[in-house]
């Protein structure tokens, strides 16, 4: 009975120490998997930042307007080209939001 | 094999005979050994086990888990300071990531070849301090901040001991000059020093690290651009100092563009010239002219002194103790309450305030808030000049904005109230919730507004702001001309000419300022520098461009209608019978 038992630990011994080295070993490979990509994902936050910045930059009014004056035969819109329905249809609202209205980007 | 088959050969081993014997007839105290080792087998078992549970509660049930990996990506975002946006989300401030570059001399073997190579990198850096830097017995000196993120990898190649880059963080305003003023600058360690930047300093770094969002202001980009240009050509093409302008909403106060020029570069505030950096719009007190003429009519109206039908003595010039008060277009006949604003005499308007007298006048001016600093999230707020002593004169000059100096901000957020229907607005340059519960405090009657509404659109009509008006919308407003007093006098040819206007003025939305400081008359205004040729037609060319953008619909001129759209075919109500 008690020479059952001492095999019986010794294989859970053996059996648990190898275990615990391969849990162990694919823990460190799963932090630095996630140290990779917390590495990228900061870069990438930063490059979206960078970006962001250079699309405000590059859709600036003044610039828009040079280049579509260049590029574009259009005028600026007059106010006489604008036509609001003189009544909305009912319950067929949806589609005449004024140009320009309020919207969320 | 029998032997050992039958006995427990492993219990007693190869014991004698003997001591076999001895160990029957001792069996007590065997017992009592076995029973020891069990209660040790127990304990150390106990033991154990609770090890296991330990081990099991830590590792598999209690296992820590890393909450900062989850959620949004705004999460992660490491900046110090939130990002400022226009009212549609468009960025007008944001933190990017640079590099400051550090020079240890006392790690750098082969300083001429450090030098060289930094040189190469960057050719504006004098060679020379660069030297006397790494030749220094510094431990540490800062070489050079805002790197770009090439030139950080450039020095990374260069591969030399002794320069090492620190990670910043760098404010930049991608709309450049165009928000300038309204928000402002901050310093190299991203404290805010004007505008917005300034005011909500705290609150953008709260936001920052509370991961809220980006700060959205009420400006609107195509607002702010459409009048910076129409102001800089004006300015351009009457060779005038500076120019202001601002568009408000009458209701809600929010600022949809604040403009002052000349403009500055807020990446570089420190190599602008110093006048640059002014705010006219906001900070800037002046003496406005007849713009503060229907605040006169409507202080008279409002306590029920004039009628719309009253007419007033402009004949002749008033003398009052030294001074002389004259039309600079004389009608020199009575004139009525619509006349006054629309020919702007001040003779009327000062007649009209010794009626009201001095006490209802400032009571009123007060209620207005025009004593006081104009509430506003900027950093940069003028203090109107008012005379200390309120004299009978005082009284006739402010009648027709003269004698009393105000922030361009006062006269529009006033305008909003007077033909808003009669509620004071608090100027803001943030953008409000739609619902945003505010403050009602009435200044005049609704009534005393409506007529109010009439008198200004008659005056873009038929008076001094007709180059004010835009087809296609009923604009409605008050030019101001005014002479600049410079070192305690009024000099001729040195102007303030500035105009209010709001459209669309039978149910107002939105109000527009413009303002010239010292214009002078060109060929295509006759030689005329006053505001009705200057700063009129700036406001009419914005309004025709903001209003389509606003969707603010322009009226239909009768001819046009005849062919309706075809939806007007769809309505049930049948209300199209004619069809």
């Amino acid at each position: 009975m008690m020479r059952h038992l001492v095999l019986i630990s010794i294989a859970a011994f053996v059996v648990a120490m190898l275990a615990l080295f391969l849990v162990k070993h694919e823990v460190r490979g799963l932090e630095h998997e996630l140290a990779a990509l917390e590495h990228e994902r900061q870069s990438h936050v930063e490059a979206i930042r960078v970006l962001r910045s250079e699309w405000s930059y590059l859709t600036r009014p003044s610039r828009l307007a040079a280049l579509a004056e260049r590029h574009l035969p259009l005028e600026p819109v007059a106010p006489a080209q604008v036509r609001w329905l003189p009544q909305r249809p009912s319950g067929a609202s949806a589609f005449v939001t004024p140009i320009g209205g309020e919207r969320e980007l | 094999m029998r032997d050992l088959a039958t006995r427990r050969w492993w219990r007693r081993g190869s014991t004698s005979r003997r001591e076999d014997a001895a160990a029957q007839a001792q069996p007590a105290l065997l017992e009592r050994a076995r029973g020891r080792l069990l209660v040790t087998g127990v304990i150390f078992l106990l033991c154990f086990g609770a090890l296991v549970v330990r081990t099991l509660d830590v590792a598999v049930i209690g296992a820590p888990v890393d909450i900062s990996t989850a959620g949004d990506a705004s999460a992660f975002d490491p900046a110090a300071r939130a990002d400022i946006v226009d009212r549609h989300g468009v960025l007008l401030a944001s933190n990017l990531p640079t590099h400051a570059l550090y020079v240890e001399p006392g790690k750098i073997f082969d300083r001429e070849e450090a030098v060289a190579a930094l040189g190469r990198l960057f050719p504006d850096l004098d060679p020379e301090r660069t030297a006397s830097l790494i030749a220094s017995g510094k431990k540490s000196a800062l070489l050079r901040h805002d790197l770009t993120p090439e030139q950080a990898h450039s020095i990374n190649r260069l591969g030399i001991p002794g320069l090492w880059l620190e990670r910043q963080e760098q404010r930049v305003y991608p709309q450049g000059r165009l928000f300038a003023h309204a928000v402002g600058f901050t310093d190299v360690d991203n404290r805010g020093l004007a505008g917005v930047e300034k005011a909500a300093d705290a609150e953008l770094r709260r936001r920052a690290e509370a991961h809220s969002g980006p700060l959205a202001l009420s400006l609107d980009i195509r607002v702010q651009h459409a009048l910076a240009q129409a102001l800089q050509d004006t300015m351009t093409a009457h060779r005038a100092l500076g120019a202001a302008g601002m568009v408000m909403d009458v209701e809600t106060g929010e600022l949809l563009a604040l403009v002052s020029l000349p403009s500055f570069d807020p990446k570089a505030p420190d190599r602008s010239p110093a006048e640059t950096l002014f705010n006219r719009a906001t900070l800037g007190t002046y003496e406005l002219g007849s713009t503060f003429k229907p605040f006169t009519v409507a202080a008279a109206l409002d306590l029920g002194i004039a009628g719309i039908e009253d007419s007033y003595d402009a004949t002749e010039p008033i003398r009052v103790s030294r001074y002389l008060i004259r039309d600079h277009h004389p009608e020199n006949r009575w004139l009525t309450v619509p006349e006054i604003l629309i020919h702007s005499s001040n003779i009327g308007a000062a007649r009209m305030a010794v009626e009201v007298g001095a006490e209802r006048q400032r009571t009123f001016l007060d209620a207005l808030g025009m004593f006081e600093r104009m509430p506003l999230e900027t950093s940069e707020r003028g203090r109107p000049l008012a005379p200390r002593r309120w004299s009978e004169h005082t009284t006739m000059t402010v009648s027709y904005g003269h004698g009393l100096a105000v922030t361009p901000l006062h006269l529009l957020a006033n305008y909003a109230a007077l033909v808003n229907g009669g509620i004071a607005v608090t100027p803001t340059l943030l953008k409000r919730e739609p619902g945003e519960q505010m403050v009602q405090r009435r200044v005049i009657s609704a009534e005393t507004s409506a007529v109010m509404r009439m008198l200004l659109y008659a005056v873009v009509a038929e008076g001094t702001g007709k180059n004010a008006a835009v087809p296609g919308y009923l604009v409605g407003g008050k030019t101001g001309t005014a002479e600049k007093a410079i070192g305690g006098r009024y000099k001729r040819d040195s102007m303030i000419t500035n105009f209010v206007g709001v459209f669309p003025i039978d149910r107002p939305r939105y109000a527009v300022l413009t303002m010239m400081d010292e214009p002078k008359g060109t060929k295509e205004t006759y030689g005329f520098a006053t505001a009705g040729w200057t700063a009129a037609p700036v406001a009419g060319a914005v309004i025709e461009r903001i209003a389509p953008l606003l969707g603010v619909p322009a009226i239909v001129e009768p001819d046009e209608t005849e062919e309706e759209p075809a939806f007007a075919r769809w309505d049930g109500a049948g209300r199209h019978a004619s069809y």
